[in-house]
């Protein structure tokens, strides 16, 4: 079944443009003038319920527009859109709850009241009964470990303390299909951890479908099979992390300190017939740069350390972080 | 009924987090019942000057203006939308409303009331009664009927009127100062409106008919028969308004923008 379905999905925004100085403001007040700015620009997209997804781009790719779509916040300016069976802005009372959203840089909780009040209210908003709510809610606050905060007010949560009751909060009604966005600013290395493992968790005992915006590629490198990649409005990459990899990433290389001398061409040698450029970085130290999808590492290393007493070995590969940098820079020349 | 169960919740989260600072929720009491007493002292400096006051003498101006608050008191107590603008759509707590289940008005109606301004209807209640004791009025059964009608209808149409000008916010985003002003205008409603150019009765009945709030269903129950069908058309108008109020509402949701990014 589809969690997500939008064809040709559009959203535009009539900007106003004011004109410079006192004399333009003074004719804008007559006579305005309009832009017309596309900030999604026909996309379409699959999602499949159980996937976790992960939905990137710079700032201003229309990420957040998107995500205000397909959780019915705005409404689309043309195109279809189905998630969970709706129309999200059109059926949005009995479509928001089947959803969970998080937006990491606001709170879902209310301010004032204590942690556990929230949950109540939420309880009562999306009528949950007793017996369905406590035994659920129980497991959410051991797994989030969140049980010493429930009598605190939110506002004197730290950001880990807050983003773990949001995350129990957005779940308190076994959504069906969860939106988070940028869950994990602003948290350190720890909390990070914690809140992807508790992430996949859900996402394996529920099969709830995860769709997440991150800065942070480490988050989706942990938890995303597949990548959808946004420029300008438009989706400029749908697939695995791998194929991202293979296609945009250079070749890995590795690193060989050797105990004895050898020569350059003696190395070259060794990986006759394989697309494998050497360098010598220095006595003693060798790289070795495959070319992408032709050369094969294991190999590579077997034939070397068949003929060459080798001291140390290692394996250099570009992070998802420089990859994504360079398709930003580059554009899409190189797909 | 589901609404009203829930609006009991937000009732009973909204008392607790009040209560947890006691003096600030003694000091709203207090200058409530200040500021409604300071309108009580304007009406007798008035009738300090004058004993008549186009045809009305000073009980029923007292009268009239204790009647008003009861509708006021209940509105100001459930219709806060004051700083909607800067709250839900700058700092975009709407994005937050309308991922819950529930119609987005009534949430931030829960969100943001205020019941302590309810202490109004009773110092309404007694400033009427006060009124009242001293005109040689009979009061029937029927007539508290009509009272507690009228309120109904006087909030409808202060809660329409206050819905419309909140969803200007959801239509454009710049900042708009309208609210104030109408405010002012909506005061206008506690005394007679035969005091007034004819152009403002005109005003206040068929433009923004804030004599429906005050003036029109009081005069009913002073047993002024000038008015009746006015009186008796209020939670009729009250509908209506409340009506466009909330059909402004959902086309403006339709077209809200979200908070920048």
């Amino acid at each position: 079944m589809l969690s997500i379905k939008a064809e040709s999905l559009t959203k535009e925004f009539k900007v106003f443009q004011s004109r410079p100085g006192l004399k333009g403001a003074f004719r804008d007040l007559f006579n305005r003038q309009y832009r017309v700015i596309r900030a999604v620009d026909a996309i379409d997209l699959s999602v499949n319920q159980g996937e976790m997804v992960g939905y990137i781009g710079e700032n201003g790719a229309g990420k957040s527009t998107t995500i205000k779509m397909l959780t019915g916040i705005l409404q689309p300016t043309s195109g279809q859109l189905l998630v969970n069976g709706y129309d999200p802005h059109g059926q949005r009372e009995q479509f928001v709850r089947t959803i969970g959203v998080v937006f990491g840089q606001r709170s879902q909780l209310w301010w004032d009241i204590a942690v556990q009040e929230s949950f109540r209210l939420l309880q009562k908003v999306y009528r949950i009964p007793e017996q369905d709510f406590k035994p659920y809610l129980d497991r959410m606050i051991e797994v989030l470990n969140i049980s010493p905060l429930l009598d605190q007010p939110v506002r004197k949560l730290s950001l880990g303390q807050r983003m773990r009751c949001e995350l129990a909060a957005a779940l308190i009604h076994q959504p069906a299909l969860l939106f988070l966005d940028e869950p994990t600013i602003g948290l350190d290395v720890l909390v990070k951890e914690n809140i992807r493992q508790f992430l996949k968790e859900i996402n394996k005992e529920f099969g709830t479908t995860i769709l997440l915006t991150t800065h942070d590629l480490a988050d989706i490198e942990a938890l995303c099979s597949r990548v959808v990649m946004l420029d300008k409005g438009k989706i400029i990459y749908d697939g695995g992390l791998q194929r991202l990899r293979n296609e945009w990433g250079d070749g890995k290389k590795i690193h060989i300190e050797t105990v004895d001398t050898y020569t350059l061409s003696q190395l070259q040698a060794q990986t006759e017939g394989m697309k494998v450029h050497w360098i010598e970085e220095g006595p003693m130290r060798f790289t070795a740069i495959l070319e992408n999808g032709n050369a094969k590492v294991p190999e590579v290393i077997s034939r070397i350390v068949e003929h060459v007493a080798v001291q140390e070995i290692q394996i250099e590969e570009a992070s998802t972080e420089e990859i994504v940098r360079k398709i930003y820079q580059e554009g899409l020349v190189h797909a | 009924m589901f609404q009203i169960r829930l609006f009991h919740e937000y009732f009973k989260q909204y008392m607790k987090t009040r209560l947890a600072y006691r003096w600030d929720f003694l000091a709203q009491f207090l200058t409530n019942f200040l500021f409604q007493a300071v309108n009580l002292v304007f009406i007798l400096v008035v009738f300090g000057h004058t004993s008549d006051l186009n045809g009305w003498n000073q009980y029923e101006v007292i009268a009239i203006y204790g009647y008003f608050l009861i509708p006021w008191s209940i509105f100001s107590a459930f219709f806060n939308l004051w700083d909607f603008n800067e709250k839900y759509i700058i700092k975009g707590e709407l994005d937050r409303v309308l991922t819950r289940p529930v119609h987005s008005l009534l949430q931030i109606i829960m969100e943001t009331m205020t019941p302590e301004s309810l202490i109004g209807v009773f110092t309404g209640v007694l400033v009427m009664g006060y009124g009242i004791y001293h005109l040689d009025l009979t009061w029937t059964l029927l007539d508290f009927f009509f009272l507690v009608l009228f309120s109904i209808g006087g909030v409808l149409v202060y809660g329409g009127i206050y819905t419309i000008l909140t969803s200007i916010s959801l239509y454009t985003d710049s900042k708009t100062d309208i609210q104030p002003i109408i405010f002012n205008v909506s005061t206008y409603g506690r005394y007679p409106i035969n005091i007034y150019h004819r152009f403002i009765q005109i005003a206040l009945t068929w433009v923004l008919p804030f004599a429906f709030v005050g003036f029109y269903p009081a005069s009913y129950l002073l047993d002024k028969q000038e008015w009746f069908w006015y009186a008796m058309a209020t939670p009729l108008v009250g509908i209506v308004y409340l009506g466009l109020g909330v059909f402004t509402w959902n086309q403006g949701i339709k077209r809200y923008r979200g908070a920048g990014n």
